[in-house]
This record gives C-alpha cells, sequence and structure tokens, in this order.
C-alpha cells in the first residue's frame, strides 16, 4: 500500500448463507427399489432385435422431476440386471437415506433378448430367451438423486457409477444440465461455418442422401449408430 | 429394372452397432465439410483490457464494522493510530488496563473497514498509516502524556500518528504535546503576560517623583553632613 510494506495477511472474513433445503422431501423409500431380471408376465413370443430403440436421441425423461443430481446418458445401450444391481448397490451403499433418495427413472428390463447356444452352426430357428433388458437412448437420465446435499457431495459416486455403464454417461445437475444444453445451443448459432450437415441434407445437396440414410434428417450428423457425437454441432 | 436399395443391407452390418462402424467416404467427406468452426473476432479476447472483476456484494457484517468506528470517531477527542505486533495475552491486558486508567481505549481495526471510514471523512491525511496491524487508541480526553507513558514501556505498540482535538500529529508532535503544560497553566501564562505591560504602567508613572524624591533625599544628606551646624533649609514638602 502506500507509504508502507504491505505484509499480506486475510481480510474480513466473508460468512456465505448455508444453502437452503426448505422446499425438499424425502419420500418414505428414499433407497432405489428393487427392479426385477424378468418381468412379472415373462413374454412367451420371443421378440425382434428393433435396434431403433437405442439409436438417436431420447424423447422421454430428458428432465429433471423429483431430484438435483442425476446421471445423463450420452450414449445409446441396454441396461441389463446385473447393471441395475450395481447401480441399485452403489448408490445405496453412498447416500444417506434419512437425507437423500434416489428415484430410478428407466423401467425395469422388458425387451426379451435371445442367445444361440455357443459353438453351433447358423440356422435351427431363433435362439431362446436369454434375458431381459431395458433400451436407454443418449440424453436421457438413468437415475436421479436428491436430498440435502450438494452436487461435490454426490459426483464422485455418480461418476463411478457412470464410468460402469455400457454406454458413456455423466453425472449432472440441473444447473449442469441447464449449462450443457445452454452451450449447446450457443455452438449450434454462433458457428461460422455456412454448411450444416442439416442444411446439406434437407437439401439433398450433390445428392447426398443416396450415401446417408433418411434417418439422418432427424439425426443431423450427431448421431452414428447408437453413438452420439459431441463435437458435432 | 431398377433394383430397390434394400440390396445394400446385404453386406456388412446393420445401422445401430456395438463397433464403431466405417462410415462411406462421402458421408466421411460430408461430416469433415460441415465440422464446427468458432468464431474469430477480429481482436483476440486477450488482447484487449482485462475486464473489471465482479463488484464485491456489500458485505453486512463490514457495514456494521464502519458504523461501529464511525460512531467511535466521532465521540472520541484523541484518536492515536498504533502499529501492533504480536504479543503476549497477558501483556496486552496488562496494557488495557493501564490505559483504562486513563480512560483510553484501545481498538482492533480492520485495514479495509478503516480504509472506507477514513476515505469519507475529514481524517484523509492518516491513510497511510493503515498498512499493517493496528490498533487505535481512542480517548474522549487528550492525555497525550499518560499514553506516550504507558506506550514507552511496551516496545511492541509502536506510536504512528495521531488526531488530538481535529488536529493530525505525527509521533513528533505528539511527544511535543505532551511536553506542553496543561491549559490552566497555559491560559495563566498568557493572562501574565497579556498584564505583564499594565502591571508596569504603575512603576513607570511614579518613575519620575521617585528618581526626584531621591534625589532630593541625596542633597538634604549632603546638605547635612556639610554643614552640620547650619540650620537645614526649608524643604517643599514633597507631593
Amino acid at each position: 500500500g502506500p507509504g508502507g510494506v504491505a505484509v499480506p495477511r486475510a481480510g474480513l472474513k466473508k460468512w456465505t448463507l448455508p444453502p437452503d433445503y426448505s422446499g425438499i422431501t424425502i419420500p418414505e423409500k428414499p433407497k432405489l427399489k428393487f427392479m426385477d431380471k424378468v418381468p412379472a408376465v415373462p413374454k412367451v413370443r420371443r421378440e425382434p432385435r428393433r435396434l431403433r430403440d437405442i439409436r438417436g436421441p431420447s424423447q422421454v425423461d430428458t428432465d429433471f422431476t423429483q431430484g438435483q443430481y442425476g446421471i445423463l446418458a450420452l450414449g445409446g445401450g441396454y441396461l441389463h440386471w446385473g447393471h441395475f444391481e450395481m447401480i441399485r448397490l452403489t448408490i445405496g451403499r453412498s447416500i444417506d437415506p434419512k437425507s437423500m433418495f434416489a428415484v430410478w427413472r428407466v423401467p425395469a428390463p422388458y425387451k426379451s433378448v435371445t442367445r444361440k447356444s455357443l459353438g453351433h452352426r447358423m440356422g435351427g430357428g431363433k435362439g431362446p430367451i436369454d434375458r431381459y433388458v431395458t433400451a436407454v437412448k443418449s440424453g436421457r437420465l438413468v437415475v436421479e438423486v436428491g436430498g440435502r446435499c450438494e452436487f461435490g457431495e454426490v459426483r464422485p459416486f455418480l461418476e463411478r457409477v457412470a464410468q460402469k455403464l455400457p454406454f458413456p454417461a455423466v453425472a449432472v445437475s440441473r444447473e449442469s444440465l441447464q449449462e450443457m444444453r445452454r452451450e449447446e445451443e450457443q455452438r449450434r448459432l454462433d458457428n461460422q461455418n455456412p454448411w450444416t450437415f442439416e442444411r446439406v441434407v434437407t437439401s439433398n445437396m450433390l445428392g447426398m442422401r443416396k450415401y446417408l440414410s433418411p434417418y439422418d434428417l432427424q439425426l443431423k450428423g450427431r448421431y452414428w449408430g447408437k453413438f452420439f457425437l459431441k463435437h458435432r454441432v | 429394372g431398377w433394383l430397390p436399395a434394400l440390396q445394400l443391407l446385404r453386406r456388412g452390418s446393420k445401422a445401430v452397432t456395438r463397433h464403431w462402424k466405417a462410415a462411406h467416404f462421402q458421408r466421411q467427406k460430408l461430416l469433415a465439410l460441415t465440422e464446427y468452426l468458432p468464431p474469430r473476432p477480429a481482436l483476440p479476447p486477450r488482447c484487449l483490457p482485462r475486464p473489471a472483476p465482479p463488484q464485491q456484494q456489500e458485505d453486512g457484517y463490514a457495514r456494521v464494522l464502519r458504523a461501529q468506528l464511525e460512531a467511535t470517531l466521532r465521540a472520541s477527542r484523541m484518536v492515536a493510530v498504533c502499529q501492533y505486533n504480536a504479543m503476549a495475552e497477558e501483556d496486552m491486558a496488562t496494557l488495557r488496563h493501564f490505559l483504562r486508567r486513563h480512560n483510553i481505549h484501545v481498538k482492533f481495526v480492520l485495514n479495509e473497514v478503516a480504509r472506507a471510514v477514513l476515505a469519507q471523512s475529514r481524517l484523509q491525511n492518516l491513510l497511510p498509516l493503515f498498512v499493517c496491524r493496528n490498533i487505535l487508541l481512542v480517548s474522549p480526553e487528550p492525555r497525550a502524556r499518560e499514553m506516550l507513558r504507558v506506550l514507552r514501556g511496551v516496545p511492541q505498540v509502536n506510536l504512528l500518528g495521531a488526531c488530538i482535538d481535529d488536529t493530525i500529529l505525527s509521533r513528533q508532535g505528539v511527544e511535543n504535546l505532551a511536553r506542553l503544560p496543561s491549559l490552566e497553566v497555559c491560559q495563566g501564562q498568557t493572562v501574565a503576560a497579556l498584564s505583564l505591560l499594565p502591571s508596569q504602567t504603575c512603576s513607570l508613572l511614579q518613575r519620575g517623583p521617585a528618581h526626584l524624591a531621591a534625589l532630593l533625599e541625596q542633597h538634604i544628606r549632603r546638605l547635612r553632613g556639610a554643614g552640620g551646624a547650619a540650620e537645614p533649609p526649608p524643604g517643599p514638602g514633597t507631593a
């Protein structure tokens, strides 16, 4: 400072108000429900593969309902009972049921998946039902966690769960999801490239639709198979 | 005839695969063409001046401290700023006790609070003193001599400056002030100095006749001594 050598020392302590958890109610069963391996009415008829339930963005369960934090899927995939148990047990171990709760955002496995026994040649009909799975598209929330807690407390175990899922996933909070969407929108708006995938496909420039799928009209180059290409605008 | 495009599905895998399916070259070219290009402003942001940091929100606690300091400064006639070095708790308590005897209060002030308060008041020349750890010795009476005597015995507290009776003094000034006699004595001295000349008026006026009387006395003595037989001449009665 003027007139002397300033010795660095701490100034006035800035008191921050503690977080306000007034509007949060914890439901009676705060832990995750047990999901059956097989639905109560198992399917008799073996169903076709229908991989389109993995492809593209999700139209359901993309926003938060009860909790503040969750796991967002960034790719498509199938969750089977092993995954459900892993999620249920990890989150059940990490949350405090008195002050935090968790909620499923995916249904129990409903889709039957067949598998032929190993070592046999092709032919002989469709294999028997091996297991049941749940289809998850990218952009869908898998679980939601809420209660009297901060993102920093919840993020470590949510990240660990997200890494173990068969598709890329990330732990998000309401604010971080909003921020992600806002950034995506901003990238789309301030893109300096006059040529966008959407523009080329909708107007079929250079006959590109010969090499692209009709689904690319909706997917707009951001999805390829079950993968979600985050870097693309 | 024209065969439908379903023929293309004969070779290769389905649309959704576990592995990364190799894309047609035309598709790769299209994806390379339509990549995201970030905006490039004419002047890169690192060449621009740094944006002003976000204004710190007004802290209620800081406001309370400032109000307290303003009230203290208003209520006291003497405010001395001292540098404070670490000393033991009991030494601090002893110092506080001795100063309290002369009705001097010890206050610890935070520099950021003090700077904010002094910048608005008329004591702006005391601002350079608030650099390191400071204490304020405030008192409703200007007891400079007692304060200096107590502080002389404490080496950890050094007087930097003071504001006594709306006058900003340095350390030398405070020492000079302490050496001055008290107000009553000064007043008496002033009165005596002013009344010195009038007191001399009486003796000044009497100086002429007194000189004459002395001369005549001397003359009488000489005459008495010279002519003892001769009668002293009748002297006029002196007024």
